[in-house]
């Protein structure tokens, strides 16, 4: 450990503070965790903060879920992107970067390349990151002496530059923690013990962090209980929608002898065995129900990655559903998102886990005003943020028939839903808007932070920082 | 235009994907090709329809001296290999613009093409084929432009084809020289020999050129060259090295029906390196090397085919490997239960489970008496029915898994299969303890009392050392001399979590065999009821009536039960021949008479006047105890493996009725047949003794006690 503390002043006294915004996944990165960096980072220049952002580059999105510029239009042009050149070696398809050994053995390389990488930081496919994260860091705040970091995870890696900035210079941080790391959100377990090497990187990185954010009540509930004497540091900060996805949805009347459009968007992140249930539930309805006999499903977004890039068993699922007007469109731009939405007549969430993922697109599907067929756990947050949305078919969990009875409910809702539901449903999701969430999030962290005229740090405040209330 | 060749080195799962992105190369105007290791019309005919597709030639096209060599190369190397040698590939992947491996199979063939045309691109999958392709044609111009470093193949094509045919070169060298052919010729054995001793080569080239040269000279029928070779390296060698040299020359030991004197140095080598792999965590790498250290241990010409057994002879001894073993620990580790087995609730009937179907020859009695009884409900779960089986299939080596990885989704299916007639039990009995005990311990039974009962063979097999005796509450010896055996063999059964032991005597119905025998004549007749493994030892009978002819012609021997089968062991072969040779003159003169197996054991005990007792081991000897039922007269050998013991056969039964050797034996009979009315009486006694002694009305009142009554301490 370096004795170094605090060598470079602060920019603070009369400037605009700075904040270093560690947020891999930033636009134009077309990855589902854009918005929410996009909006931070937009609501700490408003909020009079300087913000460099630090991500990495774009041809390391090509390799995994693509680019998406029109996410980087709404980005505050006072922000400052910094690209570092790391990429995900193990998404790599150019095989003349191949060595010989990688080309015999592939599997046992990529292996080997995990195993390097987590003796450097435990986290798979990442850890090699570490040591390019915290020069960069350190770097950034040399050359502008940064007042805070925000360190958004996943990558978890981010974790040991925050640290190092923090070891070395003393910058105060805030976590971003989103589904948390020591939380198997899918499982609902355990991901890993605190005398593990990541469980003693966590409670080491947490214990001294000003603000830990997380997505829904029950992540965070999970880390106030692992680490009681944090508790009051952990803030529910939601996933939000953005108001431009959303679709004109007024006097919509689809014609019935047309048949509906069923759509979704998002990655396919979940289980072959999971979009099976959902096209089985699909062919179900379709045979029962005439008017589903006539509609269209459509799947947009984003499946797989590197050499299985939309050439995985998901997408096999999708192609043989084709006879049953199942069709894939690909990932859609920013831009187009309320066209999509506004060529459907009802969305299907498909989303994995349990109680423990909300997810983001459960608040833009909300926002759109339009039937939600939900096709998850019974026991899911999305339930609860759902509840009350008079366009919602209910959870029933993922047997065939049972969804193929929600796909028949969501047809007739779609065909039967008023302007005043969908108005009605479009109001329920304002609390979620992402300037409604993050706003008071990041006001909160500012007021933690900024030194008052006499230099002693302002209280903090005691609101909820983000999960505004209806 | 541009060109693509494609390379699946695998049939695909995705054909839908993959017919998919050819019909969007076509509608691009992109010339597809596609090469494959398989039969494409078979297995993608789809795609044969949308691109030019060619099968790489084959192996038996490409000749004997190809397969050689493919053999000899990595396996992932062997698509290039094939790939390499089609003027189609050659000419085509010249002319391509983009390469595109499909699978893993097909990237190091793509790799190589890659280095000799490096005009193309090279890529990964269908999504990073198709953004080559729109790359190109948004800027056709910049990839027509000739480069200084896209111009003819890599250098390190060259390095890498010089490496590959000077490693394959020396494969091909050490191949022949260490063949079986090769292995044929006296000096060549002496040079290994010498190699393989020579200071300064490397452990791991010494143990793999050992084991590959011991194997062949071994299977060149040069087992004395092997065996030197293997021992003149073992000083040289780590202890896990050792163990896997020596391993063929035991395997061929044992094929012969022989106990290797290494047997032991191979166990322990396979128990150390399943400790290793314990230590990195890695128990399914671990489980393989128990498995052959348990297949050996227990093989049957060690522990069943022989007059002797190490077990039997010092079990202490001879389990102390596998005890002082991390791996042993790791399986005798004792997962407890969660809450003490219940006794049943007074008001409602006691509910007994038992488990069936694997061999059921001692259950018949206990399972009608209780099936009777008021107060008492029974079910049986057969273990042979359909819905169960797949549970045991492969039973051994998934509780072997589970014990050392100290859980399994195994266990979840026996829970899932096994826990609903659990909980509704009140006691289980598992007659046998082998795969059906194993399994059920592996799960926590609840407060559902455990009982299992072992017979003889379990405990000179595996079995017991995969039970954890932590879930068992009761366990049941036939005699107390395999008791003595068992808490040797297995300690923890004496640990404070390990069961109350009992002993209670098989149940048999006696009474069936009382029947008058045919006529005084019959003293003559020496009876032997079971004869289908080698522990019964006929050919001691046949010491016995040789003795005892030569001093009076009238006596004779009857063999009653199925013969051996020679196929089961070279150890029971070669008994085999010898017992026929025995036999041959004994049948031909009358002497013998062989009954065959028979379902009317007391009609066919009706002209026996002396049953025998001639095994090497038994735990009980039903057969025995029957005949002195039907009024024979019992002549026990002194079972070897237990003879001289604190328990044995001498405190099993009356002691006048053991005796050591055939002479004593005759003795025996020449004194009790001497007159019709000596003999009847002394089987009038005998007849008695066991129906007082081992009747079923007698001995079930021990398991009323084991089974209704609340537990007490053990016996």
């Amino acid at each position: 450990m370096s004795n170094r503390v605090a060598p470079l002043p602060r920019s603070g006294g009369g400037q605009r503070p700075h904040a270093i915004y560690l947020a891999i996944g930033f636009p134009p990165a077309a990855k589902s965790s854009a918005y929410r960096l996009r909006e931070t980072a937009n609501q700490f220049v408003a909020m009079g903060w300087d913000i460099t952002v630090i991500t990495i580059c774009q041809e390391a999105w090509e390799r995994e879920y693509g680019l998406d510029h029109t996410l980087s239009e709404k980005v505050d042009p006072r922000v400052k992107v910094i690209e570092l050149p790391l990429m995900r070696e193990d998404l790599e398809t150019d095989i003349r970067a191949f060595s010989e050994e990688r080309s015999i053995d592939p599997v046992g390389w990529i292996s080997r390349l995990r195993k390097r990488e987590q003796k450097i930081f435990p986290e798979r496919d990442f850890g090699g990151w570490r040591y390019e994260l915290e020069k960069a860091v350190v770097q950034q705040h040399r050359q502008h002496p940064a007042d805070l970091l925000i360190s958004s995870c996943a990558p978890y890696v981010n974790l040991a530059a925050t640290w190092k900035l923090w070891e070395e210079y003393r910058v105060p941080y805030a976590v971003d923690f989103r589904d948390g790391w020591s939380l198997d959100v899918i499982g609902g377990g355990e991901a890993f013990t605190r005398d593990s090497v990541s469980g003693r990187w966590e409670s080491k990185v947490l214990e001294h962090a000003l603000a830990v954010w997380c997505v829904n009540d029950p992540i965070a509930g999970f880390y106030r209980e692992r680490y009681p004497h944090l508790a009051d540091r952990v803030h529910v900060v939601r996933n939000g929608y953005d108001e431009d996805s959303l679709p004109d949805v007024s006097g919509r009347s689809p014609d019935p002898n047309a048949g509906l459009t069923f759509g979704y968007l998002g990655s396919v992140n979940f289980t072959p065995a999971f979009l099976e249930s959902v096209l089985d539930g699909w062919r179900i309805a379709r045979r029962n129900d005439p008017i589903l006999a006539r509609s269209r499903f459509e799947v947009r977004g984003h499946i797989g990655a590197g050499p299985i890039r939309e050439a995985n068993r998901h997408m096999d699922l999708l192609k043989e559903a084709a006879v049953d007007n199942v069709s894939f469109g690909g990932p859609v731009p920013k831009s187009d998102l309320a066209a999509t939405y506004g060529s459907w007549d009802a969305l299907v969430l498909m989303l994995v886990g349990g109680r423990f993922v909300t997810s983001g697109k459960v608040y833009e599907f909300m926002a759109t005003g339009l039937p939600v067929l939900s096709a998850h756990d019974v026991d899911h947050d999305a339930s609860n943020i759902l509840a009350g949305h008079p366009l919602w078919t209910g959870a029933v969990g993922l047997d065939p028939h049972r969804l193929a009875d929600s796909f028949s409910e969501a047809a007739r809702m779609a065909l039967k839903a008023t302007d005043e539901d969908r108005a009605t449903a479009r109001q329920l999701a304002r609390r979620f808007a992402r300037p409604a969430v993050l706003a008071p999030a990041v006001r909160h962290l500012t007021e933690l932070v900024q030194p008052t005229p006499a230099g002693v740090p302002a209280p903090a405040a005691t609101a909820s920082t983000g999960d505004v209330q209806p | 235009m541009i060109e693509i060749l494609m390379v699946m080195g695998t049939v695909p799962g995705r054909v839908a994907v993959l017919t998919d992105a050819l019909e969007q190369f076509r509608a691009k105007g992109v010339i597809v090709r596609v090469a494959t290791t398989f039969d494409p019309v078979e297995n993608t005919p789809a795609a044969t329809e949308l691109a030019e597709v060619h099968r790489l030639p084959t192996s038996a096209e490409l000749g004997s001296r190809f397969v050689r060599m493919a053999k000899r190369a990595n396996p992932a190397r062997r698509p290039w290999l094939r790939a390499q040698r089609d003027p189609w590939v050659r000419r085509h992947a010249k002319r391509a613009d983009v390469l595109v491996a499909l699978d893993a199979h097909a990237l190091h063939t793509v790799w190589h093409l890659a280095q000799r045309h490096r005009r193309a691109d090279a890529v990964y999958g269908i999504a990073p084929a198709l953004r080559a392709v729109e790359k190109r044609s948004a800027d056709p111009a910049r990839y027509r432009r000739p480069r200084l470093n896209t111009t003819g193949p890599a250098p390190v094509v060259l390095a890498s084809a010089t490496r590959s045919q000077t490693v394959d070169l020396a494969k091909r060298v050490f191949e022949m020289s260490t063949g079986k052919r090769a292995m044929k010729l006296g000096p060549v054995r002496w040079f290994w020999q010498g190699a393989v001793t020579a200071p300064g080569l490397p452990e791991r080239h010494r143990g793999r050129i050992a084991r590959r040269v011991t194997g062949n000279m071994l299977e060149s029928g040069h087992a004395a060259s092997a065996k030197r070779l293997a021992l003149a390296a073992q000083g040289r060698l780590g202890p896990t090295t050792r163990g896997p040299l020596l391993d063929p020359i035991v395997d061929a030991e044992l094929s012969q029906g022989k106990v290797s004197e290494h047997l032991m140095t191979v166990v322990r080598s396979h128990l150390k390196l399943a400790d290793g792999f314990l230590k990195k965590r890695n128990p399914g790498k671990a489980e393989p090397h128990v498995l052959r250290a348990f297949n050996l241990m227990f093989h049957r010409i060690v522990q069943f085919d022989g007059t002797t057994s190490p077990l039997a002879e010092d079990p202490e001894k001879f389990l102390a490997p596998l005890h002082d073993s991390e791996a042993g620990r790791a399986m005798a580790a004792p997962r407890g239960r969660q809450s003490p087995a219940a006794f049943p609730p007074a008001g409602r009937p006691h509910r007994m489970l038992f488990f069936t179907g694997l061999n059921d020859n001692f259950l018949g009695p206990i399972l009608d008496r209780y099936e009777a009884m008021p107060g008492v409900e029974v079910r049986r779960l057969n273990l042979r029915e359909e819905s169960i089986l797949p549970v045991l299939s492969n039973g051994r080596t998934n509780v072997v898994q589970h014990l050392l990885a100290g859980s399994s989704k195994r266990a979840d299916e026996v829970q899932e299969a096994w826990g609903p007639h659990l909980d509704w039990a009140d006691t289980v009995f598992v007659d046998w303890c082998n795969l059906g005990a194993a399994m059920l311990t592996m799960i926590d039974p609840g407060t559902t009392r455990v009982v299992v009962r072992l017979h003889s063979f379990e405990a000179f097999s595996w079995w017991p050392h995969l039970t954890d005796w932590s879930r068992v509450d009761d366990l049941v010896f036939v005699s107390e001399h395999l008791r003595d055996l068992a808490l040797a063999a297995v300690p923890r059964l004496g640990a404070p979590q390990g069961p109350r032991t009992h002993m209670i005597n098989n149940a048999m119905e006696l009474h069936r065999y009382v029947t008058p025998k045919v006529s005084a004549d019959s003293r003559f007749t020496l009876g032997l009821v079971g004869l289908s493994s080698l522990a019964k030892d006929p050919r001691w009978a046949l010491a016995v009536l040789r003795e005892l002819r030569r001093r009076d012609e009238r006596y004779r021997l009857k063999l009653i039960g199925d013969a051996l089968d020679p196929k089961l062991s070279p150890a029971i072969e070669a008994y085999v021949r010898e017992l026929d040779a025995e036999l041959a003159e004994l049948e031909s003169s009358g002497a013998v008479v062989r009954t065959g197996r028979t379902d009317d054991v007391p009609g066919a005990l009706t002209d026996v006047g002396v049953i025998l007792s001639t095994s090497l081991r038994e735990s009980f000897h039903c057969a025995l105890v029957e005949g002195a039922a039907s009024g024979a007269v019992p002549v026990v050998r002194d079972w070897p493996f237990f003879a001289g013991r604190p328990h044995s056969a001498r405190t099993l039964f009356p002691s006048d009725w053991v005796v050591g050797t055939p002479e004593e034996a005759a003795e025996r009979i020449l004194a009790l047949t001497a007159s019709e009315e000596v003999w009847r009486e002394a089987g009038r006694a005998a007849s008695a003794h066991v129906l007082s002694t081992w009747d079923w009305s007698v001995t079930q009142k021990d398991f009323d006690r084991l089974l209704l009554e609340p537990p007490a301490t053990a016996d």
